[in-house]
């Protein structure tokens, strides 16, 4: 099989904006992509493209792959739209790094994109919320906030997890988020504002949750040995793992775990050969921040039920020993759902050169990361580990 | 749109209405709701239908606030403030999730014990909609 690097990444602004549709968004994360392969990029080799979305703003649910990439001039090649909820991004990647791999295709494009405030508010949640076992859950009365407050209420139960352990997610990745200019909320937060945030769904607040965001990002993924022809200091993919679980929560046998994040963490790290003790940084999806806590023991980063401490240790701040979503994370940085999986490669690929725009949230050294793209509640999820 | 239509919904009444669940004739355990294969033993799709008796008690909970309920139970959130959610550890072994009923949600704790009951849930389409809610005891 193919070795597989990354040699280019873009991203556009994450927020609302009015006057940009999927075509313009996704045209702003291409450009991006191209200006960033260091030795110029001739568009005539992307011979290949997964775009991660999940509902094209409501309007283009048919063919929007081959909108967007012909939009950007990339007519004829081979593109599909990629969905697995608030994983497809990630599942898009993973899709693109396979196509290197068989051989199939040597430079190919993973990106994703989200059109999401183009909808009403009432709209929203329809479209929204839906990627759980909506025949049980929605109909209980729950939205995604409500299923997750059901794992953070147990993980609180079991492990004596704390309100403020929550909030110190909140404040950590709007800290990073404000460092960051592609970010949506470029603000800090207070503890205490985190924690006396308007209730949705208790245990979580207004500041517990992500919020809904327009963007689009885009990696130019080759086979490894093509990949000094684009740049000197290309990106390497050293493993990938997916796996799927229970839709809903109920099915599972244990609520406070994450199955899909474990298994697809652990195939990674095979691949990879690697252990968590070697990731020195990740991005990992925190879409609420009882996720983020989640993840830390799902990806093996501590010990299960110990994230609490953990992330009150300090370990996962920009300057300890394992800074996770130095990017400001879904929380600050948006979640425009199709796009969120190739923004993290995005920001990876960033870290891992040294090249983040703004160098205090620049992980200085920092040569092994991993990102981790969870679909819904869990149902779907996709990690990737690379190295410079 | 997150919209279960009536025929969706006409298909799942045993389970909405009655809890009818699936007892796998290779493992013994029980599903609901049902599934194709046993989702225990991963390998038997022969099942006899078990009535569940609705007992159990509170696995975790959620209080839905103004924000995080769905805008077809937006009117019940508005009309009682918060109401309580919960994924039911039923006493037949599977977990179910439901809202919980005549409680005031401060008082809905982990481990409480609950019963099933049928009761309106909601109304789409002009079509009120029943199913099962737990109440304690
Ligand atoms: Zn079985």
């Amino acid at each position: 099989m193919k070795k597989v690097a990354i040699v280019g990444a873009g991203q556009s602004r994450y927020g609302d904006f009015p006057d940009k549709g999927i075509k313009e968004l996704f045209f702003e994360a291409y450009k991006d992509m191209n200006a960033s392969v260091d030795k110029g990029l001739d568009p005539k080799v992307i011979e290949s493209a997964y775009i991660g979305n999940l509902g094209s703003g409501g309007f283009q649910l048919g063919n929007m792959s081959a909108l967007v990439t012909e939009y950007c001039g990339l007519t004829h090649i081979n593109t599909m739209r990629i969905e697995n909820a608030c994983a497809s991004g990630g599942y898009a990647l993973v899709a693109a790094v396979m196509d290197v791999m068989s051989g199939t295709h040597k430079a190919v494009l993973a990106g994703g994109v989200e059109k999401m405030t183009d909808v009403s508010g009432i709209k929203q949640k329809y479209w929204l919320g839906v990627s759980g076992d909506t025949e049980y859950e929605r109909l209980a009365g729950t939205t995604f906030s409500g299923l997750y407050a059901l794992i953070a209420q147990r993980h609180m139960y079991e492990f004596g997890t704390k309100r403020e352990h929550l909030s110190m997610v909140a404040v950590k990745n709007h800290k990073n988020g404000a460092q960051n200019p592609k970010a949506q909320f470029q603000r800090e937060i207070t503890l205490e504002q985190a924690i006396k945030g308007p209730i949705v769904a208790s245990p979580l607040n207004l500041f517990d949750c992500c919020s809904t965001t327009d963007g689009a990002s885009a990696v130019l993924v080759c086979d490894a040995e093509m990949a000094k022809q684009f740049t000197d200091t290309p990106v390497y993919v050293t493993g990938f793992g997916t796996a799927s679980d229970f839709l809903a929560i109920h099915d599972r046998a244990n609520t406070t775990t994450l199955e899909g994040t474990r298994r697809a963490g652990a195939m990674a790290y095979k691949m990879s050969g690697l252990t968590p003790k070697d990731i020195q940084l990740a991005e990992v999806h925190d879409c609420f921040t009882i996720a983020e806590l989640l993840a830390y023991e799902d990806l093996g980063f501590c010990e299960k039920g110990n994230a609490g401490p953990f992330i009150e240790e300090g370990h996962t701040q920009i300057g300890g020993d394992k800074p996770v979503n130095a990017s400001g994370g879904l929380k600050s940085k948006g979640h425009p759902i199709g796009s969120t999986g190739t923004g993290m490669a995005y920001e990876m690929f960033n870290q891992l050169r040294g090249t983040v725009q703004k160098p205090t949230r620049q992980v200085k050294g920092a040569e092994i990361g991993l990102i981790h793209n969870v679909g819904g509640s869990g149902g779907t999820v996709a990690v990737t580990v690379m190295r410079r | 749109m997150a919209h279960v239509s009536v025929p969706m919904y006409w298909r799942t009444i045993p389970q909405r209405y009655k809890m009818i669940g699936q007892k796998c004739k290779k493992c013994g355990a029980v599903n609901f709701p049902p599934k194709g294969v046993c989702k225990y033993c991963q390998t038997s799709s022969e099942f006899e239908e078990v009535q569940l008796s609705g007992r159990g008690k509170v696995h975790t909970f959620v209080l839905i606030s103004a924000g995080g309920a769905p805008p077809e139970f937006a009117e019940q959130e508005k009309a009682g403030g918060q109401y309580p959610v919960a994924i039911v550890q039923l006493e037949e072994g599977p977990k179910m999730i439901g809202q919980i009923a005549d409680v005031d949600p401060k008082e809905v704790k982990i481990d409480m014990p609950v019963k099933a009951e049928l009761r309106k849930i909601y109304t789409e389409e002009e079509v009120i909609r029943y199913g099962f809610k737990f109440v304690p005891g």
